[in-house]
Order: structure tokens, then sequence, then C-alpha cells
């Protein structure tokens, strides 16, 4: 550990957290949206790796592999769903695509 | 405080001089070839710059379907050989149970390989499309 | 530790996973729907048998799971329900044009992330058995993918349950940032602000998934959106599951069992019982209104969440079972009634104006469902209500009583609506009769409701058998 403490590095991640956060909720387009998730994600797995460091500890790490597993899962089973969506309304508004009322 | 703050001051003024300069150095780049230079105008000024080559086309372009599925199934084959990684790493500890668990990971993976060739997800020509084949994608 | 007892408790797990890569494979050789089916029933049914066998062993515990009575279980209510499911798609799919046996690939791998999660003792296993349960959901929830429905169901429950984990990722790893460990003891050790904050947005992800009132906008859209199968898969294992690890975090981890954060978790029952049922009032759409419902009955479950004591691990179980029989059989008759060719499915309370003169006995079935989901005397649901209001009348929480009769008070009324509904009498439509399915289908659902009669009447031996399970 270099000199940085632990509560910095949790700062930056949850800061990074709070931005994909906001993009989730202010974003329309679907593309954004899977973006803003994957952001994160990431800061999930950068707080895990800060804790994993100032710990000198391995666990935090293999989580963070698990992280990075499932962001590329749900990566891939978005962008399938995205595509047909885009097959579906010709469009990636989130607006558009929500039918469902009640 | 007033002691920390000037003795830190003290500490860091090259970095301050530093950023100055990198400021001073762009803007006068800048602003000394905007004054110095000549202009000229012309269609072909107003062109994108491509290293000389024509663009052609429309930057929206389409791309085949086919190409996302190829870059999904490269993402989670991709990841799963981190896990493959880890195994590496840890070779020596996790010793012959490490070795089946792996050899069964594999064989899942495989699995799942000859499942995605099997339902031609790995053919990537395009093919001409017949009423059977628009169903799936 | 003794080390041949863990492989054996794993054995249904490796049962179904065994079950899932044989359906890869044969759908890799052939297409064949109903050999994919029998394979997916005879391996989940081969999981329920070695479960059952199995008793309750003396808490075998590996690093990452334990298997003790609260996961006996769990496993095998999951394993049960997954059961149901199964043979109920086979008739729902059967009328489906696209590729059907991947169905029965996701949902094996979906049941195999709920034996993972309810058995999970390390944040690890935690977050993999819930994403292994999760994200086959995804797939099946937009199965049909030609209906924009379904599609947009697919795609709602990936976002909001995405957001989900990662509040729950997040939070845990504050949480192991101020402890330092992953397993749940070694969560207990420590307390402190990144801790508590960690702790809430566990919560958060975890309320996400159980559909607790400020996050549960999306579960009503995702409800009437996806096949009926996939629906009822959400509202049996996946809820169940989640629940149960909950369960076991706040009766391990002390930072669950925070002063504050128990009293909001007591605020968030009452608001969720309250919105639950007021919110399906207006429902025109049993699905939908099924969905309501279920987001009111998590509501009660909290109650045993907040009092957290050992008689609330046994009233949240019979609370469990009674809810599991009873959406079962109310999804079960949907299923039967649906039929996938069509855009819509049959869920719009139309659909269900006098059934009762056209399938008396799927009518009868449903309105016994609804009786129990209502909390009516002799069926389940009065039993598991009856025990929730014991627990928190003997923990003298007054509010919490009050919420959970107030929710009932109000829920009694749509409840009643849709009873009402099936016995209205009409002009028949024939079109609207539904397809006269296998007798195994109908004998399927008329069983599940003669089980919910059966717990109302005589609970005493299920009672006996959950209170005699070792946790």
């Amino acid at each position: 550990m270099s000199g940085i403490p632990m509560e910095h590095g949790l700062m930056v991640a949850s800061a990074l957290f709070a931005i994909g956060l906001a993009g989730l909720m202010v974003r329309r387009n679907l593309m954004f949206v899977l973006m803003s998730l994957e952001i994160m994600l990431n800061a999930a797995g950068l707080a895990f790796i800060v804790a994993s460091t100032a710990w000198a500890e391995p666990h935090g790490q293999v989580m963070y592999l698990m992280v990075i597993t499932l962001a590329a899962a749900e990566a891939s089973v978005g962008l399938a769903l995205v595509l047909q969506i885009y097959r579906h309304f010709r469009s990636l508004d989130v607006d558009a695509v929500s039918q469902l009322r009640g | 405080m007033e002691q920390t703050l000037t003795s830190t001051a003290a500490e860091q003024w090259a970095i301050g001089l530093f950023v100055l300069a990198v400021f001073g150095l762009c803007t006068f780049m800048i602003v000394a070839s905007w004054l110095l230079g000549g202009r000229s105008r012309g269609r072909e000024k107003a062109l994108p710059f491509e290293s000389g080559i024509l663009g052609t086309g429309a930057p929206r372009q389409k791309f085949s379907v086919k190409f996302y599925l190829v870059a999904m199934l490269f993402v989670i084959f991709d990841i799963e050989a981190v896990y493959l990684f880890a195994w590496a790493v840890s070779l020596p500890e996790s010793g012959w149970i490490g070795f089946w668990a792996a050899t069964l990971f594999i064989l899942i993976l495989l699995a799942g390989l000859l499942y995605d060739s099997r339902t031609g997800a790995l053919d990537w020509a395009p093919q001409p499309r017949s009423p059977v084949d628009s169903t799936r994608t | 530790m003794p080390a041949p007892l863990p492989l054996l408790s794993l054995g249904p797990f490796a049962l179904v996973c065994a079950a899932a890569v044989t359906v890869l494979l044969g759908i890799a050789w052939q297409r064949m729907h109903t050999v994919s089916a029998l394979v997916t029933i005879v391996g989940l049914l081969g999981a329920l048998v070695l479960q059952l066998a199995l008793q309750t062993p003396d808490s075998a515990e590996t690093p990452l799971l334990v298997f003790d009575g609260l996961s006996h279980f769990a496993a095998l209510m999951v394993l049960g329900s997954s059961l149901v499911v199964a043979l109920l798609s086979h008739t729902y799919l059967r009328g489906y044009t696209g590729p059907r046996e991947e169905f029965y690939l996701l949902l094996l791998c979906a049941a195999a992330g709920a034996l993972i999660l309810v058995a999970s003792q390390h944040l690890a296993s935690l977050f993999f058995g819930l994403e292994l349960l999760s994200m086959p959901l995804y797939g099946m929830l937009a199965y049909r993918f030609q209906s924009s429905h379904s599609l947009e169901a697919g795609l709602k429950y990936l976002i909001l349950s995405a957001a989900g984990s990662a509040f729950l990722l997040f939070g845990m790893a504050l949480l192991y940032a101020q402890t330092g460990a992953l397993d749940f003891t070694g969560l207990a050790s420590e307390m402190g602000p990144w801790a508590l904050a960690g702790t809430g947005l566990m919560l958060v992800g975890l309320g996400f998934k159980l559909s607790i009132v400020p996050f549960h906008l999306w579960t009503p859209d995702v409800y009437q959106g996806g096949p009926v199968p996939a629906t009822m898969l959400l509202a049996s294992i996946s809820k169940l599951a989640v629940f149960v690890v909950l369960l076991r975090l706040v009766l391990e981890v002390p930072t669950f069992r925070d002063e504050a954060l128990s009293a909001l978790l007591a605020g968030l029952a009452i608001l969720t019982m309250i919105v639950g049922n007021l919110l399906a009032l207006r429902q025109s759409d049993l699905k939908r209104l099924l969905g309501y419902s279920s987001i009111a009955h998590f509501g009660y479950l909290l109650v045993a969440l907040v009092i957290g004591s050992r008689f609330a691990v046994e009233t949240a179980g019979v609370y469990l079972i009674t809810y599991l029989v009873a959406t079962l059989t109310a999804f079960g008759v949907v299923t039967l009634l649906s039929s996938p060719c069509r855009t819509e499915e049959a869920s719009n309370l139309e659909h269900y104006r006098g059934l009762f003169w056209r399938r008396p006995w799927l009518a009868a079935a449903l309105t016994v469902a609804m009786l129990s989901l209502a909390g009516i005397p002799f069926t389940a649901g009065f039993i598991g209500k009856f025990y929730i209001l014991a627990l928190a009348v003997d923990a003298q929480r007054w509010w919490l009583v009050a919420a959970v009769i107030a929710g009932s008070a109000i829920g009694l009324y749509y409840y009643l609506r849709v009873m009402v509904a099936l016995f209205l009498r009409e002009a028949a439509d024939a079109s609207r009769a539904g397809r006269g399915g296998h007798w195994l289908n109908d004998t399927i659902v008329l069983v599940l409701a003669l089980l919910v009669i059966v717990l109302g009447v005589w609970p005493a031996p299920a009672v006996d058998w959950l209170a005699g399970l070792n946790y």
C-alpha cells in the first residue's frame, strides 16, 4: 500500500458509483443505461480492489474476477435484448419501449 | 496551520511552476501559429482529413447482427479464461483437486462451444435468408 | 469437518447442474422438446429425492456453503417449485413456434443458483448464487421475443436487477473494507461507518430482488409481460431464495440487526404491506394483481425478518410454504389457460369471467389459491398469517400487527373480486375456453390446490417438521 489511505480509494469508488447511478436514472438511451450499469459494477470492483490492497489479502481480488464476469455476462445478455428491442420498436428510447401500464 | 501551509507551498512550488509552464507553452503555440501562419480557403480544405484518403459512404453504417453475436461470444469466452489464470497461479496449492475442477470447468465450456457451433451461432458468413433462419438469431 | 459429508450434501446441486449440461448437449445433438423436458424433470426429481434422503445433516459445512435445517428446507422448496414449473412449462411451450428447449436449460440454471444461494454463508457464494439465479431469468422473461411485452419485461428486469446487483456488490465491498472478511461469521467482527453503509446498500440490493416497496416498481410490469412459467419461477424460487439468504444474514451478522436499520426495516415492512395491497386494488390483469399481491406478502414476511428470533425462522418457514403453494396454484391455472401463440396471454381478468362454467376444476383451484392468499381460515394462507400475527404480538410490535391486519383487510377485496369473476354467468365463448391440456397438468394444479386445503385444515405435520429442523 503506497501511502494512499483506504478511505480515499473508497471515496473515489463511491463517486464512480454515484456517477453510474445518476447516468442510470437520467439517460433515456438504452445503450447509455447499460454503460451506466457497467460503471456501477466497476465502481464496486474498484472498491473490492482497494479493500483487498488495504488488508493485503487476495479475497477481494477474487471477488473482482467475479464482478467482471458478471459485467461481461450482463453486457452480452443486455446487448442481445437491445438488438431484439431495436428490431421491434426501431428505437432505443426507454420511454418508447415502456408500454406496460396499469 | 499557517506553518504547514507555507512549508507545503515551499515543497511543492516546482509542480505549480510546471503546471503554469505547460499551460503557457500550449497557449503560446496556438496563439503564435494563429498570428504568424498563412491562411487559405478551398473546397478541399473543408473535407475531413483522413491521411490523404477520401472518405466514402455514410458514417452511420449498419453492421450485420452476426458482428454483435461474435462480439458477445468473444466477451463470454474471453472472461472464462480469467478463471484459468487464477487456477494457473495457484497450481501447486490447488493440487489434483484443482486440476480435476479445472478439467470439469473446461469440459462444460466445451459443451457450451459445441452448443454454439451446432445452433449456428459461429457461422460468421452471412447466408441467404430462408424462412427457417429468420426465426433465430 | 468431515470430508465426505459436504460432498453428499452437494449432491442435489450437482445433479441439477448435470441435468443442465445434459440438456445443453441434447440440444446440440438434436432438438427434441419432450426429451429435454424429461431430462429436466428427472434431474429435478432425482435432486428432490436425494435432498429428502439427506434428512437434516448436522450442519455440514464448507468455507462457502452451510447445510443446516434452513438450507435443507429451502432447497426442498426450490426443487419442488422448479419441478412444478418444469412440468407446466411443457404444456405451455408446446404451442410455441420458436426454439423451446433452451427454456429448460435456463430453468435448471436458475434452480442451481437458488440452491447455492440458500446454502451460502459467504459473500462470494451469495453473489454467485444470486447471479446464477437472476441471469437465466432475464432470458426466460424475454423468451417470447416476438412479443414486445415479453421483451420489455426481460429488459426491465435486466436493468433493475443489475442495478440491484451493483448496490449489493458495492455494499459487500464496503463491508469487506471494514472487516477484511467475506464470510458471514467474519463479518460479525466489527462495526463502523463503512460497515453500516455497506449493510444499507446490501439491503437496498436485496430489496430490489424482493421488491420491497421503494424498489418495487419493476414487479408488476415484469410479472405481466413475461411468459407465465418464467413469472412463476420469479414469484416462487427467486423470491424464496433471496428471502432465505436475507434471513440468514440478519441472524448471523450483527450489523444487520443494528437498531436504526431494524427500525427502518420495520417501516419498510409496514409500507410494503399497505402500498402493495392498495396498488393491487385497481388491477384488471391477473398477473399484475398477483405481482402486487406478492409485494404485499413479502411485506408480511419482513415482519419475521424484523423480529429475527428463533421462532421467527419457524414463522418464515411456515409462511413461505403457504405462500409458495398458493402462488404456484394460481400461476398454474394461468399457465394452463394461456398459450404463447397469441400475443395476449390469458392474464386479463376478462378471460376469467365465468371460468367456472367452462373449466370447473381449474376455477375451483384458482378459488382455493385466492382464498389462501387472502388468508381465509381452512386454507394454508390462514396458518401462515396466524403465525406472523402471533410472532408480532409476541414481540409486542403493535404497529406491525396493525399493518398486517389492515393489509389483509384490503387484500380481501381484490382477491374476492377475482373469485366473483370466476362464477359470473356469461354466454359461453368457445374461443376463451383455452386448450384442453393433458390430464396430468390439470392434476398437478389440483394436487397443489388440495395441498393448500390440507395445510390449512391439518397443519400439524408440516409445522412439526419445520420445528424439528435444526437451525
